[in-house]
């Protein structure tokens, strides 16, 4: 959970850094995602991902978004999503690259629905959007690299 | 936690985290003040840590734009002074004494600016212990950004020009005509309640108007870039902005020379 929070504040720090030019994408939730979707980790765990998740989110909200709650239930949600997903598919179909395309599709949901919720569409906002999206894409592959080798070595 | 997942799984969970952040979301939507409180409390649990981060950016950014900026600066400063100068001597000579002005003036750096209220809001650094107002004039180049809507001790936040809400009377500068700056929430400003009759051109300068004492008069806003259609006898004109909107960093924040508190 240190972790974590470490996690957090750097997301929150790149976020400072660079206000103004893009939204970070949520680096957050993909470590989230990454540790609820390896090999190794049980339900309980999971459960844990699944609220820090929530409260991750929420602290976000207060923080950088004008709805507070929404990040907090997206984040939470797509997490619940992913592992039920996971579970779902046979053991042979859970390679890097479905991970990959799991976390890209949290990313592109999560970034959608606050998009759609932006009070106003301006290009500003569109482009901020965009380009979340686009550092979102090598990030997605980074991790799906750091699951392979975690889960490689968990077999 | 442990008792939780003997009887339940993790998609359940989830399902209760998503009705959490939905009733949070309502409950924040339904108490606006409550949700300020929360926001201002993270904010400034967040300030100190935060403050490497916030340095460095500046530090980027003063850098990147010090070369740029210094040499139109310097074209200003120096149109400005012979301005001044031709002024006071045309003051000297009328015989009428200037009293010097108030230091008036806080520097303070955009510290948040939501995507979703782009146009609106954003918060500053700077805040009541600083001698920031509610009320306050916010410039950016010179130019009217907005005004400031809540104070704390260490932060203040600004109500953006191009709010739908917002309104400030102003001034076409060549003709003297009076009217009321109004934004549309997408970044456009358009100066209201023109008479139709009064011939205003593409180019006219428009600044603030006797507002009270926290937004002096003859601040610049923009300028005229074209007229929209005319209704009940008065004709909107289409506003450019004069300062960057886009491109906000930092903000000075007009005190009017008062002691800090």
């Amino acid at each position: 959970m240190t972790w974590l929070a470490m996690l957090w504040f750097l997301q929150d720090f790149v976020q400072v850094f660079l206000m103004g030019f893009f939204i970070v994408p949520n680096i957050y939730l993909m470590t989230l995602l990454l540790m609820a979707l390896l090999p190794a980790t049980g339900k309980e765990r999971q459960i844990m991902i699944i609220w820090a998740a929530f409260v991750g989110g929420l602290i976000w909200d207060f923080r950088w978004t004008n709805l507070p709650g929404l990040t907090a239930a997206l984040n939470a949600g797509l997490v619940a999503a992913s592992c039920w997903a996971w579970q779902k598919i046979p053991a042979q179909g859970r390679t890097p690259i479905f991970f990959a395309v799991i976390v890209l599709a949290a990313m592109l949901f999560s970034g959608s629905v606050h998009f759609a919720l932006w009070t106003v569409s301006s290009q500003v906002a569109l482009r901020q959007f965009f380009v979340q999206q686009l550092l979102g894409v090598p990030l997605a592959i980074i991790f799906s690299l750091v699951y392979w080798k975690v889960s490689e070595r968990n077999v | 936690m442990n008792i939780l997942d003997r009887e339940l799984k993790p998609w359940l969970h989830g399902a209760v985290c998503v009705l959490l952040g939905f009733c949070v979301l309502w409950a924040m939507m339904t108490f606006p003040k409550l949700h300020f409180v929360l926001v201002d409390g993270v904010n400034n649990a967040l300030y100190y840590p935060e403050k490497p981060a916030m340095e460095l950016r500046n530090i980027v950014k003063y850098s990147s734009n010090w070369v740029l900026e210094r040499s139109s600066l310097q074209e200003r400063v120096t149109r400005l002074e012979l301005t001044n100068r031709a002024m006071s001597e045309e003051l000297q000579k009328a015989g009428i004494k200037v009293s010097l002005p108030k230091e008036g003036k806080v520097t303070a750096k955009i510290t948040l600016r939501y995507p979703d209220d782009w146009w609106q809001i954003f918060r500053i650094d700077r805040g009541s212990k600083d001698g920031i107002k509610e009320g306050a004039a916010v410039t950016s180049d010179g130019f009217l950004i907005g005004r400031v809507t809540r104070v704390a001790p260490n932060h203040s936040w600004v109500h953006m020009i191009t709010s739908s809400s917002f309104l400030i009377a102003a001034a076409v500068d060549e003709t003297r005509d009076l009217g009321v700056i109004n934004g549309d929430d997408k970044g456009n400003l358009t100066l209201l309640y023109v008479p139709e009759e009064r011939e205003l051109k593409v180019g006219m300068g428009v600044s603030t108007s006797l507002m009270g004492q926290h937004v002096p008069p003859g601040i610049p806003i923009g300028k005229i870039i074209g007229s929209k259609e005319s209704k009940d006898g008065f004709r909107p004109m289409k506003i450019q902005a004069g300062a960057h909107l886009t491109q906000l960093y930092s903000v000075e924040v007009y005190t009017g020379g008062e002691k800090k508190e």
